[in-house]
C-alpha cells in the first residue's frame, strides 16, 4: 500500500489552507503527521479520507484516486477522528455490526478480531450499551476497535492519544505494530511527539498548510542543523520558532 | 442581571420569530387551518345535539380546565454554558428570573383565558353553568396560576416542597378540589383560593433572594426540556437544528429487526430501522399521527373531510422522516462508508414504505369502521394509497437527493 499526496491545495469554501503539499506513506510505514493547532494536520487527514475535495493536486492510493473508484478507494481506508463520532442509536455490538456489512468483511471472521480488540479495551462486557453514553476515552476506543477490525491497508488516526489513559496508548501502540509488520501503513497526526517519535518512522513537519520538511529523525536533524542528541520537541520548536 | 435577561429576550424572540415565520410560509398550513376548521365544524354539531344538561358535563369541565392549567411554566433561558461561567453571579440570578417569571404569565394568560372561552358554550349547554360562574371560575384559574408560577421559580432552587410533601403534588391537589367546588357549589370559591395562593406562594418565594441555592443541573436540564418541546413542535412544520431527542433501547422490538438481511446493500436498511424504532422523536411522531389520525376517521363522517384527513396525515408522516435522513447524512463516519448514495436513498425509502404502509393500513380500518364497505370509504382508501406511491416513490427520492453531502 502507498499513500501519495502531491501538490494538494485545499482548505474550507475559498480559503486555502493547504498550499501544494506533497508527501509519501510507503508500505509497512509509521508516519507522524506533526504541526502545531491549526497548522493543517486535521484538513491534510480530511482531503486524504475524501470529506474535502482537493482544489489542486492528486491523492492516490495504490495509484487510483477517490476520483477514480469511490468504494475500492474507500475499502482501503480505516479513520480514527479526533472527536468519537457514534450513532446514538446504535448499540456497541451494533456498530460493529454495522461496520462489517458497510464495509462488506467476512462477518465471522471480523468478529474474531474485533473480539480480541475489544478484550484489549476492555469493552468485551459493553457490546449491548449505547457507546453515546460512553466517556470519552471509551468512546475512542470504540473508534479504534471499529477502524482497526478492518482489513483497510492505511489506518489514518488523527489526535489518537488524548483521552486515552497510559494503558490504552499503550495498547493502541501494540495494534500499530501489528499492523505495520502486517505490511499496512498508518498515518497519525498527534502533539504527542515523545511516544511519535520512538513509534515512527517517518515525520512529516507541517507548517501554515504546507509541508516543511519530511523523514526520518536523522534526516530531520539534518535539515535543521540540529545536535545528534536532540529530539522531536526541539525540532518542532525550532520550526516553530522559524515565524517569528 | 437584568440586561442579561432583556439581551436574552431579545435573541429568543428572534429566534421564535424565524421559526414562526418558516411555520407560516409553509404549503401546509393552509391544510391546518382546514382542520381547525373541521374540528370547529365537528365542535358544533356536537353542541347542536347536546339538548338538556349531561351528567359528565362538570366532571369535562373540571378535567379540561385543569389541564389548561398545567400549560405553561417559568422560560427561565438558561444556557449550559452558564452554570460555568456565571456562576460567580449565582445571588443576582434572582433577579434575571424575577424578569423570567414576569415575562412567563403571558402564555398561561393566553391559554386560560382562550379554553375557558372556548368552553364556556359546552359549559353553560352541557353543564347548565352561568356566564357569571364561567367568568370568575377564569379569573380564579389565572390568579392560581400565576400564584404556582412562584413553585416553579422555587423549584430552580430546589425548595418546591412543603416539609416531604411534592408543592406541585399540592397544589394540582387544591386545584382539582377547588374547582370541584367552584363548578358544583359556588365559583367565587376558586377566585378566593386563587388569591390566598399566589399571596401565599409570593410570600414563600422571597426568602429564595438571600438564601437560595440554585440546583444549576435541574434548572439547565428543565430550560433545555422546555426548548426542545418548543422545537419539535416547530420541527413538525420544518427543520430545526440542533433537536436532540431521546432514545430508548426497546429490547424487546429487536426482533422487528430480523427480517434485514445483514448484506452490504442493507447496511443504511439496519442503521435506519434501528433509529427509528429507537429514537422516541421519530417513533413518537409516527404513533401520534397515526393516532389522531385514526381517531378523527373514527370521529368525523363528512367524505370531503376525511379525504384530506386520509391524504394529509400519510403526507405528513412521510415529510416528517426526511429529517432523520439528514440527521444520519451528517454524521461523518457513514460518509466514509463504500456504499454508493443510491443505496442510501434506496434503503431510506424501503424504510418509509414500510412505515407509511403501517399507517395506511390502520386508517383503512378506521374508515371501513366508518363508512363500511362502501363506495366512500374505498375512495379515501385508494386516495391514501395514491398519497403513499406519491411519497414514497416520488417525492422522497428527490427530497433526499438535497440531504447528501
Amino acid at each position: 500500500m502507498t499513500l501519495e499526496v502531491k501538490e494538494l491545495t485545499g482548505g474550507y469554501g475559498q480559503v486555502s489552507v493547504l498550499k501544494k503539499e506533497t508527501f509519501n506513506v510507503e508500505s509497512g510505514q509509521v508516519v507522524g503527521l506533526i504541526g502545531l493547532n491549526g497548522a493543517g494536520k486535521s484538513t491534510t487527514i480530511k482531503h486524504i479520507i475524501g470529506l474535502l475535495t482537493p482544489r489542486g493536486g492528486q491523492i492516490l492510493i495504490d495509484g487510483i484516486s477517490l476520483h477514480d473508484d469511490v468504494e475500492k478507494y474507500r475499502k482501503k481506508i480505516a479513520y480514527v477522528p479526533e472527536m468519537p463520532i457514534l450513532y446514538p442509536e446504535l448499540t456497541l455490538r451494533e456498530h460493529i455490526d454495522l461496520t462489517i456489512m458497510a464495509y462488506g468483511l467476512d462477518h465471522d471472521k471480523t468478529w474474531v478480531n474485533a473480539t480480541e480488540l475489544l478484550k484489549t479495551f476492555r469493552l468485551d462486557n459493553k457490546l449491548d450499551w449505547f457507546p453515546q453514553n460512553f466517556s470519552k476515552g471509551m468512546k475512542q476506543k470504540v473508534m479504534i476497535v471499529c477502524a482497526f477490525m478492518t482489513d483497510a491497508s492505511l489506518f489514518i488516526i488523527d489526535e489518537p492519544f488524548t483521552g486515552l489513559d497510559p494503558l490504552a496508548v499503550n495498547d493502541l501502540l501494540n495494534i500499530v505494530e501489528a499492523k505495520k509488520k502486517a505490511g499496512c501503513s498508518v498515518l497519525m497526526s498527534t502533539h504527542i511527539l515523545a511516544t511519535v517519535q520512538n513509534h515512527a518512522d517517518k515525520f512529516v513537519l507541517i507548517n501554515h498548510g504546507q509541508v516543511r520538511a519530511d523523514g526520518t529523525l536523522d534526516q530531520l536533524k539534518a535539515k535543521f542543523n540540529m545536535q545528534q542528541d536532540s529530539n522531536l520537541d526541539d525540532i518542532y520548536i525550532k520550526m516553530s520558532h522559524e515565524d517569528l | 442581571m437584568t440586561n442579561l435577561w432583556q439581551e436574552r429576550l431579545r435573541r429568543h424572540q428572534l429566534d421564535q420569530f424565524k421559526y414562526l415565520r418558516l411555520i407560516f410560509n409553509d404549503n401546509f398550513v393552509l391544510a391546518f387551518i382546514v382542520l381547525i376548521g373541521a374540528l370547529g365544524f365537528w365542535y358544533s354539531n356536537l353542541l347542536g345535539t347536546i339538548h338538556h344538561q349531561l351528567i359528565i358535563g362538570k366532571p369535562i369541565v373540571i378535567l379540561l380546565l385543569f389541564l389548561a392549567t398545567q400549560v405553561g411554566g417559568i422560560a427561565t433561558l438558561l444556557e449550559e454554558p452558564d452554570s460555568t461561567f456565571l456562576l460567580v453571579k449565582e445571588k443576582e440570578f434572582y433577579k434575571y428570573f424575577k424578569a423570567a417569571k414576569n415575562y412567563s404569565v403571558f402564555i398561561p394568560i393566553v391559554t386560560l383565558a382562550l379554553v375557558n372561552f372556548l368552553l364556556s358554550a359546552f359549559a353553560s349547554r352541557a353543564a347548565g353553568m352561568k356566564i357569571i360562574d364561567i367568568v370568575l371560575i377564569a379569573i380564579g384559574l389565572i390568579v392560581f396560576k400565576l400564584g404556582s408560577l412562584n413553585v416553579n421559580l422555587m423549584a430552580l432552587y430546589g425548595q418546591d416542597h412543603f416539609g416531604s410533601l411534592n408543592m406541585h403534588l399540592v397544589s394540582n391537589i387544591l386545584l382539582v378540589i377547588s374547582l370541584i367546588i367552584s363548578t358544583y357549589f359556588l365559583s367565587a370559591i376558586m377566585v378566593i383560593v386563587g388569591v390566598i395562593y399566589y399571596l401565599f406562594l409570593n410570600m414563600r418565594v422571597k426568602p429564595l433572594e438571600t438564601s437560595g441555592q440554585l440546583q444549576w443541573k435541574y434548572a439547565i436540564e428543565t430550560e433545555n426540556q422546555r426548548m426542545f418541546r418548543i422545537k419539535r413542535f416547530y420541527n413538525l412544520f420544518t427543520d430545526v437544528p440542533g433537536v436532540n431527542s431521546k432514545i430508548k433501547r426497546r429490547k424487546w422490538l429487536d426482533g422487528l429487526f430480523n427480517f434485514i438481511k445483514p448484506k452490504g446493500s442493507n447496511t443504511y436498511l439496519y442503521l435506519f430501522a434501528r433509529g427509528f424504532v429507537r429514537n422516541n422523536e421519530y417513533i413518537g411522531l409516527f404513533l401520534r399521527l397515526t393516532i389522531i389520525q385514526a381517531i378523527m376517521l373514527c370521529l368525523i363522517d363528512n367524505f370531503y373531510i376525511s379525504l384530506i384527513v386520509e391524504m394529509l396525515f400519510i403526507y405528513l408522516v412521510g415529510f416528517q422522516l426526511k429529517p432523520y435522513f439528514k440527521e444520519v447524512m451528517q454524521n461523518l463516519m457513514q460518509r466514509l462508508y463504500p456504499v454508493s448514495s443510491k443505496d442510501k436513498i434506496a434503503s431510506f425509502t424501503k424504510l418509509s414504505t414500510i412505515i407509511l404502509s403501517i399507517q395506511w393500513i390502520v386508517s383503512a380500518l378506521a374508515i371501513i369502521y366508518k363508512f363500511g364497505l362502501s363506495m366512500n370509504g374505498l375512495i379515501i382508501i385508494v386516495a391514501g394509497a395514491l398519497v403513499l406511491v406519491f411519497v414514497n416513490y416520488f417525492y422522497m427520492p428527490r427530497q433526499l437527493k438535497k440531504y447528501l453531502n
